[in-house]
């Protein structure tokens, strides 16, 4: 890493913006200092009573101290600051569930929230699911590879961390009902059948723990 | 300046824990602060450039606008309640089943986690002119693309249009206008309730926002009182998709029903006006009626008479008219 | 004994990896000192860039450098560059930034002034078509070689219009008969069929394009190393991709290290890479640092790519038992801002799925200021058969023959000849997968329920063929046995989901008389050596490479043969292979096939791959001389010939309810039966199957392109807007099935599966509806307001031929 990263944060203007189309940005924003953590300069927020930069998140059990910007989203923050790029960029707009990740065991798409919002909530992504010292796999992956699921699996990680709050809430879903429980996930291969009979045995395998 | 929809610009962002707080940023910033609830809609506004706010105040830390309550025999909701909570709260789905079934056909599962109930009814609306940033009246501009005689308005209003034609596309607001709740507002001076009605305004009061929350207001609590609590409830929402898509066009109704007569409605349509409309001579006509076929498809025609199409929705009068003949139908 | 791995179900040796976020797309790579690459798009449908003033964005701090139109590839005419000065659609990327972060390179786009001129635009290509018109180049609407041209001549602009009397025809509703075609060919005496007919049915159908939207954008990233190029592409081929990238940026295929592990989906619209894939390299170059370009969802809706629509008018005639005797089909294709061709295939398909004898044929394809147009699986077909298929079924209604009747009579048998050329199939068994399929679907039990109302629910039972080419011949297959006694089969396919990177290993596993554990599959890093290989579109990959490294596995054998009875004794026929053992028939003398490669190694020649075959592809050869030495290499090249083109078909059946109060439609069942030759992977097979056919049904029930006529810029550019299928509006319960009967042209039996499902995916559906409403809208995507409106009797909003709306 040379010296080009290590931006300075650059004085931000804020002019009045009026919401018509045709507002003119003003100046540079504060730069992060990409993609890896580097060059960490003048951390304190600008104004007064703002929310500090540097904050602790606790992923997958870890507690980790990070420098985010407050309009950093936490699948930004995930890929590109923790280089935890499981979590995946679908369409970063709500709208097909690539990015879910757990936050205190309910899913949510992580490209839609900001990462401030996660402080001292329990954040956990797909790289969290397996045990970290014995590489075994949570419930839901063993009934995904016992069934074949997934085809070019791109939305994978985000349908696993589905199924996992889905057999949280409800251990003996219907189809239907697991079907209502993942319908926030978009595959485009369109492998739904397949999927819902890796939920159903997800399901199944968790009931009989 | 070139356009470019993506990466949220920079803002300062604020944490309080209580609404004076929350206020008091709102007043020091004015028009330089924006409210993020579940951040569903805002996000979007953001990402494509188009609302730029300075400083951005998270409700999500102020516990007196979560959880809900039993107040007066009613429910109080504070306005940062998850839909999911409000689906799944017992209460709601005992007594006010048609809140909990509206709220439940909200987008997605993921959504409804993180998206509040405030957030909802107070989202801004989805006509695509206006949501890719084009200059039209609710954009303080001086025209209406969607109401052009070639625009593509499929998902527009046939009703309660004032020089702009979008719709209010929230789930849950007609539900709320079928049980009479009423919204509490709080901004400069002592907190305001509103009923649901005056609650969603139309282009012709503010053709710049969607309800009576101004800039500086924050939305705190939904009431719902225990008028309506076990009445006779029908909810049916017609999209394209199962899922993520709003409505083309939804009713929510309540029906009072003693011995098979309807002694007092409630109905309200989405997805065809600027706001949820209440039909209220929908409910007079069907009052005092047992709900045959003959007041069902009166009810049906009153209900869409006045409509005014554009070139590309008149379809949502069949469809206003066919939902409400199913919510009066349901009752025999 | 070696386990039987044809037909059965086993995990992909990527899945783990793919379930636990370890797989890796383009996206998630992060060489040291990487920048970020934004695009700034056009923001009008067609313009020209006057000037650009990117001083105040150059100055920003962070941002690294800006990459031009002058600065990349192009080519005369109406050919897509990857970024240009003249954008022919709304969303066309102009020029990129490079900067240290995302966030810089955005507010770098913004603060670049652009003067752009406008120029007339065209969206609908009737629109062209019409005298006086406009056209989507400023040059004209048709770029070919002149009729009186010359030899050497290459292709020149003119203006292509139909006459005022065509257009009279048009908007009275009728064929446009007289009017030019560019694409024509027939068969038999049609009009002569139309006179003899009992039936005669005149529609025009529309068929609206939809974007490709697979689930992960085209994001690529690239960086110089050594001379080298190594470009991390979204790409659904491998081998084939590494030469296009290699020619989009002037270089040799050897120096372009190709990194595509995995691939988010394609659909056609990343056959070969994509040409956002030149970005990254062109300007990684420029700049000497990694450069990652992240395509935005957004950008997907423009430089995704979309299918072609078409704007059709057919006459069908029939005989009174239902056989279809003479089609007149008059295809308008939507060509987008760089041409499109589905035409031909729908054509093609046409005739082979009503096998009408008496057939006249014509297409034209318009350029239009719209994204670029694609193939997107089944190009052509899906289209022909989602729109024709109510036809047929809207004919049996009318001659009161079934439905199903109607789809077996008119269904090719193994000696079909069809399409402009007359072509011939290696097997065909259509008529078993209709037939199994009604059975699975209870067609007799269902039928009864066709038309039945209930409530305010209509009951629809719809029935359709689609077939598709699924096969190819002549690559190469290249493995190589090492010491420590594994099999490393070098796929140079690429991984975009199909499982056919694994399961087209799996002859040369049995061949080879190994087990599963015993096989590695080395792919996805062209710089292991990949073999010369199909594209991974048009569902050739299972037959074409089943059959390659049948025939790799088969020279491999050879050698494991004669290296045995070299060493031990007697001749190569004593030998068998199994379990990773070679040893004398009736047990004896045996080596493991570890001994075997250092043998070979120590043999060297064509043993261990130092001198090979002399008919593989050249582009091959690098491959095989780099694993020279490394073991016992099989390489070969698919000899295997056949006659005819390879097809499979897909019969589907849907069930559906329709509210006639509010026009919403219900799934409630699916069947799809398939003739794709040998199943080599059920469960993969069946997902295909399912999958394709839901893609179909989105096309039929809510994917759509929405554009404002006036500035011609698009809206339904989110996903929540183009509206891909979910969970919640498919059937719960599907069935699938497969004939199952070899083909008798192909070593392994197998034929691919990929397209052909999406065109019976559509028309179940579009037959079921009409089925309902007793009545065919000849229009997708069929939407709860396009059937309400029908149902009420409303005047529709938009004209029968209009694209682009809803």
């Amino acid at each position: 890493m040379g010296d080009a990263e290590s931006v300075g944060l650059l004085e931000k203007k804020y002019s009045r913006r009026s919401f018509i189309k045709g507002v003119i940005a003003v100046g540079a924003t504060a730069s992060s200092t990409g993609y890896l953590l580097g060059g960490a300069q003048a951390l304190g927020a600008q104004m007064p009573g703002a929310t500090e930069r540097l904050i602790t998140l606790n992923i997958n059990g870890q507690d980790r101290r990070v420098d985010v910007l407050p309009h950093e989203t936490l699948a930004m923050t995930l890929r590109y600051r923790l280089n935890m790029t499981g979590t995946k960029f679908g369409c970063d707009r709500a709208e097909c569930g690539a990015c879910t990740v757990l936050i205190d065991g309910v899913n949510h798409y992580g490209c839609s929230m900001l990462t401030h919002q996660v402080r001292g909530r329990a954040v956990t992504t797909i790289e969290g699911l397996e045990n970290p010292d014995t590489g075994e796999l949570s419930i839901v992956q063993q009934a995904v590879l016992e069934q074949g699921g997934f085809q070019c699996a791109f939305c994978a990680p985000g349908f696993i961390m589905s199924m996992e709050a889905m057999i949280r809430v409800n251990p003996n879903p219907t189809r239907e009902e697991a079907a209502h429980a993942l319908s926030g996930n978009l595959c485009r291969c369109a492998d739904y059948d397949k999927i819902l009979t890796c939920a159903m045995r997800a399901a199944e395998l968790a009931r009989s723990v | 300046m070139a356009i470019i929809r993506d990466m949220i610009p920079a803002f300062e962002l604020f944490q309080p824990n209580t609404v004076d707080d929350a206020l008091a940023l709102l007043d020091e910033h004015r028009d330089e602060a924006w409210v993020l609830a579940g951040g569903l809609d805002s996000y979007d506004w953001f990402k494509d450039r188009i609302k730029r706010p300075a400083v951005v105040v998270d409700l999500g830390g102020i516990e007196e606008l979560h959880g809900i309550t039993e107040e007066q025999g009613g429910l109080t909701i504070g306005a940062m309640t998850s839909l999911t909570e409000v689906v799944n709260h017992a209460r709601v789905q005992s007594d006010y089943s048609v809140l909990a079934t509206a709220a439940e056909h909200v987008a997605t599962p993921q959504i409804r986690n993180q998206g509040t109930l405030g957030g909802n009814i107070a989202q801004d609306t989805r006509c695509w002119y206006y949501r890719s940033g084009w200059p039209c009246y609710r954009a303080g501009g001086n025209t209406c693309y969607a109401a052009a005689p070639k625009a593509m308005n499929r998902e527009h209003a046939i009703m309660g249009a004032s020089r702009c034609v979008a719709v209010s596309p929230s789930d849950t607001a007609p539900a709320l206008v079928a049980l009479d709740a009423k919204m509490t507002v709080r901004g400069g001076g002592s907190p305001k309730v509103h009923d649901a009605e005056d609650f969603f305004i139309g282009p012709a009061i503010d053709i710049t926002r969607m309800t009576v929350v101004k800039p500086g207001d924050l939305l705190t609590a939904i009431h719902i009182p225990a008028a309506w609590a076990n009445a006779q409830f029908y909810y049916e929402k017609v999209r394209d998709r199962g899922s993520w898509d709003f409505q083309l066009v939804s009713v929510a109704a309540a029906f009072q029903v003693s011995g098979g007569t309807i002694t007092d409605a409630r109905i309200s349509v989405g997805g065809v006006a600027p706001y949820p409309v209440r039909l209220e001579r929908v409910e007079r006509l069907v009052t005092g009626t047992t709900g045959g076929e003959s007041v069902v498809n009166e009810a049906g025609e009153l209900s869409v008479q006045g409509a005014r199409v554009l070139r590309h929705n008149d379809y949502k009068i069949p469809m206003m008219r066919n939902l409400v003949r199913r919510a009066v139908r349901s009752v025999a | 004994m070696a386990e039987k791995l044809i037909g059965t179900d086993i995990a992909p040796p990527d899945l783990i990896a793919k379930i636990t976020g370890r797989a890796r797309y383009s996206e998630d790579f992060r060489p040291d000192n990487m920048v970020f690459a934004k695009l700034l798009l056009s923001p009008m449908p067609h313009c020209r860039v006057r000037e650009v003033d990117a001083t105040r964005a150059l100055a920003m701090e962070g941002v690294i450098g800006i990459l031009r139109a002058e600065e990349v590839p192009s080519r005369e005419g109406p050919r897509e560059a990857c970024l240009t000065d003249e954008p022919h659609y709304e969303g066309e990327p102009v020029l990129a930034i490079a900067a240290i972060t995302e966030e810089i390179a955005a507010d770098a786009i913004e603060a670049i002034d652009v003067d752009f001129e406008p120029l007339p635009f065209v969206l609908d290509p009737l629109d062209s078509l019409r005298p006086g018109g406009p056209t989507a180049y400023t040059d004209g609407n048709r770029f070919a070689r002149a009729p009186d041209a010359e030899q050497g001549d290459g292709p020149v602009w003119s203006d292509f219009k139909w006459t005022e009397a065509d257009f009279a025809e048009i908007d009275a509703g009728r064929m446009p008969s007289d009017a030019v075609a560019i694409s024509n060919w027939d068969k038999g005496d049609v009009d002569a069929a139309f006179a003899e007919a009992d039936l005669i049915l005149e529609e025009e159908i529309v068929h609206q394009s939809v974007t490709h939207h697979p689930m992960e954008p085209r994001t690529n990233m690239a960086y110089w190393e050594n001379g080298k190029l190594f470009a991390h592409v979204s790409t659904q081929s491998a081998q084939r991709t590494k030469a296009a990238v290699a020619g989009a940026v002037g270089i040799d295929q050897e120096d372009v290290v190709l990194i595509a592990p995995y691939c988010g989906g394609g659909f056609g619209s990343k056959i070969a890479g994509t040409t956002p894939m030149q970005i990254p390299a062109i300007f990684s170059r420029k700049i000497n640092r990694p450069v990652m370009l992240r395509i935005t969802r957004y950008e997907e809706n423009y430089v995704g790519r979309a299918r072609p629509g078409f704007q059709t008018w057919v006459k069908m005639g029939f005989r009174s038992d239902g056989k279809c005797i003479g089609i007149d089909l008059f295809i308008v294709e939507e060509g987008g801002a760089y041409g499109s061709g589905d035409n031909g295939t729908a054509g093609a398909i046409a005739d082979l799925i009503y096998t009408p004898e008496n057939m006249r044929f014509r297409a034209v394809s318009m350029y239009t200021n719209t994204p670029p147009k694609a193939a997107q699986r089944g190009p052509g077909g899906a289209q022909i058969v989602s729109m024709l298929e109510p036809i047929l079924a809207k004919a049996g209604r009318e001659l009161e023959v079934d439905a199903l009747q109607m789809r077996l009579i008119n269904a090719p048998d193994p000696d079909v000849a069809f399409g402009p050329r007359g072509s011939t199939l290696t097997s065909v068994h259509a008529k078993e997968a209709l037939e199994q399929g009604a059975e699975l679907f209870d067609w007799a039990g269902k039928q009864a329920l066709s038309g039945r109302r209930e409530g305010t629910k209509v009951t629809g039972i719809g029935v359709a063929l689609s077939p598709y080419t699924a096969g190819s011949r002549g690559f190469d297959g290249l493995m190589v046995i090492r010491p420590d006694g594994k099999l490393y089969v070098h796929q140079g396919i690429g991984n975009l989901g199909t499982h056919s990177i694994s399961d087209t290993a799996r002859p040369a596993a049995e061949i080879l008389g190994l087990n599963w554990d015993q096989v590695e599959i080395v792919w996805g890093d062209s710089s292991r050596g990949m073999p010369r290989s199909s594209v991974q579109a048009g569902s050739q990959t299972t037959h074409a490479h089943t059959r390659a490294n049948h025939a790799a596995a088969t020279d491999a054998a050879r050698k494991i043969r004669q290296i045995a009875a070299q060493s031990l004794g007697g001749s190569p026929g004593d030998y068998v292979l199994d379990n990773g053992r070679v040893f004398r028939r009736g047990g004896g003398a045996g080596m493991s096939f570890a001994q075997v490669a250092e043998r070979a190694i120590q043999m060297g020649g064509e043993y261990d791959g130092h001198e090979l075959p002399d008919d593989i592809h050249r582009e091959t050869v690098p491959a095989a001389t780099m694993l020279a030495g490394e073991g016992l290499m099989g390489v070969a090249k698919d000899n295997y010939g056949g006659r005819g083109g390879v097809y499979t078909f897909v019969a589907g059946f849907a069930q559906v309810e329709l509210d006639v109060e509010t026009g919403v439609v219900d799934i409630k069942e699916f069947v799809g039966v398939t003739d794709c030759g040998t199943v080599v992977h059920p469960r993969s097979l069946g997902a295909q199957l399912f999958g394709g056919c839901i893609q179909g049904m989105g096309m039929a029930m809510t994917q759509k392109w929405v554009y404002d006529p006036k500035y011609g810029v698009a809206f339904a550019n989110r996903l929540y807007t183009a509206r891909p299928p979910g969970f919640l509006d498919i059937p719960l319960n599907m069935k699938w099935a497969a004939v199952g009967i070899a083909d008798p042209q192909t070593p392994v039996g197998a034929k691919g599966i990929g397209e052909p499902p999406v065109g019976a995916g559509a028309a179940a559906l579009t037959t079921a509806i009409a089925d309902a409403m007793g009545t065919c809208l000849c229009r997708t995507p069929l939407t709860p307001d396009i059937i309400l409106s029908e149902l009420e009797g409303r005047d529709p909003a938009f004209g029968r031929l209009d694209q682009h709306v809803g």
